[in-house]
């Protein structure tokens, strides 16, 4: 028996005998089966630039407006409404033992993805004062990171998740590259890391700073779209 | 001033600076090695702490998350309230003789501020019955709060009370609600918004006191000793009380008053055991018991309606999909997630469908006037003795239809279910001696 760290019942965790037999630490997963279900992972065709989860394998309608600023990103769950509920209790309540629960599958996303350089999307410093964590960062486990973006001072102050459309795509670069680990992006392939996919304008102002840092390449990876 | 009262009685954090207020007080604290909640009491997980090095509160983050950064600040409880010359109860209705009589008992022991328990039976018309107490401790000027573990039994209860002191400032306080807290003399809310207060209610009653989940949560236990002033005390309404409660009765540290006739005068339903060997195994094949199915074939011609609980919401399609092959149609299943819940109890109500499945979320709170109760798998561990009882309750609940049928079938017969028979006979015994008719 082990704890869920999202609905904090006990439930009994099945073991395969390669598993127990194994010279490795049993594993403990953190979520319970009913709440494992409340996160749907994408699978089969998705849009190959957004990573949504769709029909086909074309281009989706919100990537074909973003042609003349093109991004390849992954994404491991669909937002939908259990993954909005977990990001509202992990996030915006702050409940940061939830970090858990999609450490393990985010960790896989990163040994198959190809890159030099992982860079989370940072957060500004009210925002750090408040919720006492960057979420993205939360769920690295040991992965290496640089931080090589920081939130502009004069950023004015409105969450993105408050935002319309509309409204989101006018927001106007709020990242500026750290000025002592600049050097270190110059030829490399970098892989942006964020939690929420949603029109996709936060990671291209960030995609663009990395680029003016001498960047080789730029992909992202995200937890939900 | 406005802003102050918020802090009346409670322990709050503040989001601006109030001079008024103190220093406040740390809501984290370190004692000892470990690290306690200022708010809801609980001990902290050596993993609670965020990578700014404060430490947080998981048990009541839903209430907002408190670290060690934040302060709680409290105003000790002032009473500002009015005091009127005559009562304030406004409401018209009228009392049965039993209910006189266990109204009175209950007033008497305010008077003498003893902590009690109004062990009334399902259907006998609690919550009128300390209204008189209730107005009582109005017009001294007592806070009251009147909660319950249930948030449906408070969104039923507060139209209620609200007809019945229509002058009193009232307000609901439930997880959900989107209307702004205001400080008001009686205070209708769920359990688990006691954890606000603090030193805070001259008078606590606690509706439901056996329901899930306050009475297995030593958390929601301690928000009511806390929410109540050193002075102050607190009744109990139940019809199932649990173990320790009953202790408590009979170590005379809580003052009792049984009600054991419903208002309308006549016994429980009591509840009838039918064995069906290997339901389970069954039900997997889609077939289900065939007493069950030659009784519930007998309630559709009969056109009597009936409600049927299940042990497990996963049972409930299984369930649908072998009465659908008896040919038993017309109904419609509900459970705690599901999201038109409200809307297929209404239909129930309005006799839209004729049954329902359902699994222990209807087990109390709600009435249908005639209606049959069965209960497929009674000794599941689901199923406490409370709960058996709460749902033969179900029955016979209008004064038009005073019987009802409750049959429970079961794989074996078990100590819940002698417990809840038991349970029922010893309140019909008690009936029978003032008069009840079965």
């Amino acid at each position: 028996m082990t704890t869920c760290v999202w609905c904090q019942r006990a439930f009994p965790v099945s073991l395969t005998l390669p598993e127990i037999l194994a010279w490795r630490p049993l594993p403990q997963p953190p979520l319970c089966p009913s709440c494992q279900d409340r996160l749907t992972p994408i699978t089969g065709n998705r849009c190959p630039d957004c990573g949504r989860q769709q029909a086909t394998r074309t281009v989706c309608h919100d990537c074909e407006r973003w042609q003349a600023v093109p991004l390849k990103n992954h994404a491991l769950f669909r937002y939908d409404a259990g993954m909005k509920a977990y990001m509202q209790q992990y996030k915006f309540q702050g409940d940061y033992a939830l970090r858990k629960a999609l450490q393990a599958p985010l960790s896989r996303a990163l040994s198959r993805q190809t890159y030099d350089i992982l860079v989370p999307i940072p957060i500004d410093q009210q925002t750090w004062r408040t919720r006492g964590f960057n979420q993205v960062t939360g769920w690295l486990r040991d992965q290496p990171y640089y931080q090589a973006l920081a939130v502009k001072d004069d950023h004015k102050k409105r969450p993105q998740s408050a935002k319309t459309r509309a409204e989101r795509l006018l927001t106007p670069q709020p990242f500026q590259l750290v000025e002592q680990v600049a050097p270190i992006l110059i030829g490399q392939r970098v892989l942006l890391l964020d939690d929420v996919y949603t029109t996709g304008r936060t990671l291209r102002h960030a995609a663009d700073q990395i680029y003016l840092g001498g960047a080789k390449a730029v992909t992202s990876l995200t937890l939900a779209r | 001033m406005n802003e102050l009262s918020e802090f009346f009685g409670r322990r709050m954090p503040a989001d601006r600076v109030i001079p008024e207020l103190g220093d406040g007080q740390v809501a984290v604290q370190r004692i000892g090695q470990r690290y306690q909640c200022q708010r809801c009491q609980q001990w902290l997980a050596e993993t609670d702490r965020l990578p700014n090095g404060a430490w947080y509160c998981r048990q009541c983050l839903q209430m907002g998350r408190l670290t060690s950064q934040t302060k709680l600040y409290t105003i000790p409880e002032p009473n500002r309230f009015p005091i009127p010359a005559a009562s304030r109860l406004t409401w018209a209705g009228k009392l049965s003789a039993d209910q006189q009589r266990a109204a009175e008992a209950i007033y008497r022991q305010v008077q003498q501020g003893k902590d009690q328990l109004l062990w009334a039976v399902t259907g006998a018309g609690k919550t009128e019955i300390v209204y008189p107490a209730l107005d009582w401790a109005l017009t001294r000027g007592w806070r009251v709060a009147w909660v319950s573990p249930r948030v449906d039994v408070c969104l039923e209860l507060a139209p209620r009370i609200h007809a019945a002191f229509r002058d009193v400032s009232q307000c609901l306080l439930y997880g959900e609600q989107t209307v702004p807290y205001a400080y008001s003399q009686l205070t209708i809310c769920t359990t688990h918004q006691l954890l606000r207060f603090e030193r805070a209610f001259d008078w606590i009653v606690v509706d439901e006191v056996d329901a899930f989940p306050l009475a297995t949560s030593p958390l929601l236990q301690g928000a009511i000793t806390r929410a109540e002033k050193e002075t102050g005390q607190h009744l109990y309404l139940t019809a199932t009380p649990g173990e320790a409660l009953q202790r408590e009765i009979r170590r005379q540290t809580l003052a009792v008053t049984y009600l054991p006739l419903r208002y309308h005068g006549f016994l429980l339903p009591r509840l009838q055991v039918r064995l069906a060997w290997r339901w389970r195994q069954m039900l997997a094949k889609q077939r289900l018991p065939k007493g069950l199915v030659r009784q519930l074939q007998r309630y559709g011609r009969q056109g009597q309606r009936f409600l049927l609980f299940v042990p497990h919401v996963r049972d409930l399609p299984l369930v649908m999909a072998a009465l659908d092959l008896a040919g038993i149609r017309g109904g419609a299943s509900v459970h705690a997630a599901d999201h038109d819940r409200t809307a297929k109890v209404q239909a129930m109500r309005d006799q839209r469908v004729s049954f329902l499945v359902t699994t222990t979320i209807l087990e109390r709170g709600v009435t249908f006037p005639n209606i049959a109760v069965v209960i497929l798998g009674g000794d599941d561990a689901v199923f406490s003795t409370a709960a058996l009882v709460q749902i033969a309750g179900r029955a016979g609940r209008s004064a038009d239809f005073p019987k009802g049928e409750v049959t429970c079938y079961v794989q074996s017969q078990t100590r819940t279910i002698r417990r809840a028979q038991v349970m029922i006979d010893r309140l019909n015994r008690q009936g029978k001696q003032r008069g009840g008719h079965t």
